[in-house]
């Protein structure tokens, strides 16, 4: 090679290099110095955070029939930027998703200012529909999919579907908007229930389509827990049933059923009336959603009495047989009158004849300080803890507050206000033996898998009175339902029941109390000896004759036949004789119904 | 020139030339694998996206349909529906179920019904 060729060769290598090094450096530039901005750059406009849909847990009931879920519905989501032909596109989607196809057109095409673009362009993200059925977002992708139509997207989201409506509506709740409990177990368990949607970046080409081998950071969504309930639809059907026909004798203001196993304290059923439908909550009064098993107070009446014999028997101060005066009906300095008089009265048929004056005198043998630390025993005055939203503590004032009669009120179940449910409950002590059971609504909860995450067993909250004198009450309890008793529309033929009626007359807004208006109470469990449950039937304000609106008349004979119904249904095995000559023996026999009259 | 040099100048370098063919067809495969490569992982991600559009889906069906047994199965509906007459169940009476064994007999040494079923008017 001559020195001309070599110096062209040389010239020729060196321009090449430099071109290289020059591209080189541009590179290094663009790669490494530049790279955070380009990065930025390229993400925001191929990058995209996906959602991931996370379900809410379901609620059932002890059997595992579904009280609550989730119905899987889509939202029709455009991104304008990626359509080609807007009028084909609106015109699809006001078929499908029957909107106005002008105004679809309107807002797929309108511009808005883009501050990064400094320029006017159509929106990346429309709404066009949310709740779009599963069924019908499909149909519409296909159709989509089909005309090659581009900057349609399906977002999955849920409604929360309650597929008993009105039933055990106070107990389950429901939620918001967004998705949040409100009120019942769907609020107490929210923190369980709740789901958190998970995300996954994802690298989209120019006409949209996700880049799969680009896949950067994902999360899973996390689904929430799902809650099972102590309630048997089965009984609560049958408590709703008839509340619903006692709502049609009575026309009450108010009712409350509670059924509740009193080994457990597993609340086995539970119906308010007003209720409302869950799946329809636009117009509901909030005192329609008002839970008064929990969240209203009563004066519980003679139901109150047993607590007031327990606490007696308890101290050994008195034994079933002990005699009192009675004052033949009427205790002059306290003006206390019984509805059946009579001169003397044993410690068992002060209970049997609901005798207030012997309730009085009982409390008065036991004192101020010992009665007010029984009745706070019994779980009044207090919350039960039940999981259940607005739950009141109701009101037992302190001997120091009280008045001089107020010794001989508070036994018979006035100047004090108690829950239904602490009514209920306090019942239940009688009927286990002796021990307050904190009241139960949730049994136990499970993640997606079918995982127990959390159980809620039988929680004993203290034991209250010993087991010989629950005894000695039940028998007293299962002569308030005989013949002799004020009860005796309660029996239930084949069962012992026992129980206690309960008539409170409530309080006018002048203080006074109202001779017309009651609160009709009765309750019992069944069977006397074992018992499976014990159940509350709280009528307030029942539309009946004058002198009618008795526990015995209005919520005695609800209790009976939600008994019977209940005794069927957990397949109780009948093992009592009724005697000759009691009310469902003879109805029994006549296959009649006096109690519906 | 002597005859065992000039032997030598004239023949073919198969050497270098198959190292040559063997880099280059090396060197091709090599470019079409990854082509391959690129175009299969592009068509596994169009595949695994499918699949999982197919999955959530399936999943939204299955969900949708517990929604729709858990609605018509609810004791509400067919309690509903027992009330309008289109399921045709009757009310069980106490005069067809008996308790076998366990029951105290009735004095008369029948077998007792188990509940007293009475008419609502």
């Amino acid at each position: 090679m001559n020195r001309t060729a070599r110096i062209r060769a040389f010239i020729t290598c060196f321009l090449l290099a430099g071109c290289f090094t020059a591209f080189s450096a541009r590179l290094v530039h663009l790669q490494v110095t530049q790279h955070d901005e380009y990065l930025a750059f390229a993400q925001k406009n191929h990058g995209e955070r996906h959602k991931i849909h996370g379900r809410r847990g379901t609620i059932s009931d002890i059997r595992g029939e579904p009280l609550a879920q989730n119905d899987p519905v889509k939202t029709v989501v455009v991104d304008a930027t990626l359509v080609k032909d807007p009028r084909s596109l609106a015109k699809l989607l006001a078929v499908s998703l029957k909107l106005p196809e002008a105004v679809l057109f309107e807002r797929i095409t309108r511009e808005v200012f883009s501050e990064t673009q400094k320029k006017n362009v159509v929106s990346p993200y429309i709404v066009v529909k949310r709740e779009v059925a599963q069924g019908v977002a499909e149909d519409l992708a296909s159709q989509l999919a089909a005309r090659k139509l581009r900057g349609v997207s399906f977002e999955q989201s849920a409604n929360r579907i309650y597929p008993n409506g009105h039933m055990l509506c106070h107990v389950v709740g429901f939620v918001n908007g967004a998705g949040q409990g409100v009120d019942g177990v769907e609020r107490t368990m929210d923190s369980y229930l709740r789901s958190y949607e998970g995300f996954r970046n994802i690298v989209i080409d120019r006409k949209g389509n996700e880049i799969v081998p680009y896949r950067g950071e994902e999360h899973e969504a996390r689904h929430g827990s799902n809650v099972r309930l102590t309630i048997d639809m089965g009984l609560q059907n049958i408590v709703e049933q008839e509340l619903d026909a006692a709502i049609k004798q009575f026309r009450p203001k108010g009712a409350t059923v509670i059924l509740m196993n009193p080994k457990t304290g597993g609340i086995l059923a539970l119906a308010n009336r007003p209720n409302f439908n869950l799946n329809v909550q636009d117009g509901v009064k909030p005192e329609t959603r008002l839970n008064l098993a929990i969240a209203a107070q009563v004066e519980p009446g003679s139901t109150f009495k047993p607590v007031t014999v327990a606490a007696v028997l308890n101290e050994k101060l008195v034994t079933p047989e002990t005699v009192f005066d009675v004052e033949n009906g009427y205790y002059e300095w306290c003006r206390l009158r019984d509805d059946h008089p009579s001169i003397e009265l044993t410690v068992n048929d002060i209970l049997v004849r609901s005798s207030n004056i012997g309730a009085a005198k009982l409390a008065m043998r036991l004192g101020d300080q010992k009665f007010f630390e029984y009745v706070h025993r019994f779980g009044f005055g207090e919350q039960t803890g039940v999981a259940l939203p607005g739950e009141i503590k109701g009101v037992i004032h302190p001997p120091h507050q009280w008045s001089k009669i107020s010794i001989t009120r508070m036994p018979m179940g006035h100047e004090v206000a108690a829950t239904p449910l602490q009514i209920v409950t306090a019942m239940c002590v009688i009927a286990n033996g002796g021990t307050l059971m904190m009241p139960q609504i949730v049994h136990d909860i499970t993640d997606d898998a079918g995982v127990v995450v959390s159980a809620f067993p039988p929680r004993e909250v203290r034991r209250v009175v010993s087991q010989k004198t629950t005894e000695q009450v039940r028998k007293a309890l299962v002569e308030v339902v005989s013949k002799k008793g004020t009860a005796r529309l309660a029996q239930v033929l084949g069962f012992q029941v026992a129980g206690k009626t309960g008539t409170a007359q409530k309080r006018e807004e002048s203080g006074r109390y109202s001779h017309e208006k009651h609160v009709c109470s009765f309750v019992g469990f069944l069977p006397a000896e074992d018992p499976a449950f014990v159940a509350l039937v709280l009528i307030d304000e029942a539309q009946t004759k004058r002198g009618q609106d008795v526990g015995g008349l209005v919520a005695a004979p609800v209790f009976s036949r939600i008994g019977e119904r209940a005794a069927r249904y957990l397949g109780l095995t009948p093992s009592f004789e009724e005697p000759e000559g009691s009310v469902v023996a003879r109805e029994g026999k006549a296959g009649g119904n006096l109690r519906n009259r | 020139m002597p005859d065992n040099r000039r032997r030598h100048a004239n023949t073919v370098p198969i050497a270098k030339f198959v190292t040559c063919v063997v880099v280059g067809i090396f060197a091709c495969g090599a470019g079409l694998g990854y082509v391959w490569c690129k175009n299969d992982l592009y068509a596994t991600g169009a595949q695994i996206k499918k699949i999982e559009g197919e999955l959530v889906q399936l999943r939204s069906r299955n969900e949708a349909a517990r929604t729709s047994i858990a609605k018509l199965t609810s004791t509400a509906e067919l309690d509903k529906r027992h009330t309008m007459g289109w399921i045709k169940l009757v009310p069980i009476t106490p005069d067809r179920i008996v308790v076998v064994g366990v029951a105290k007999p009735a004095a008369s040494g029948e077998l007792r019904a188990v509940a007293n079923e009475r008419k609502r008017e």
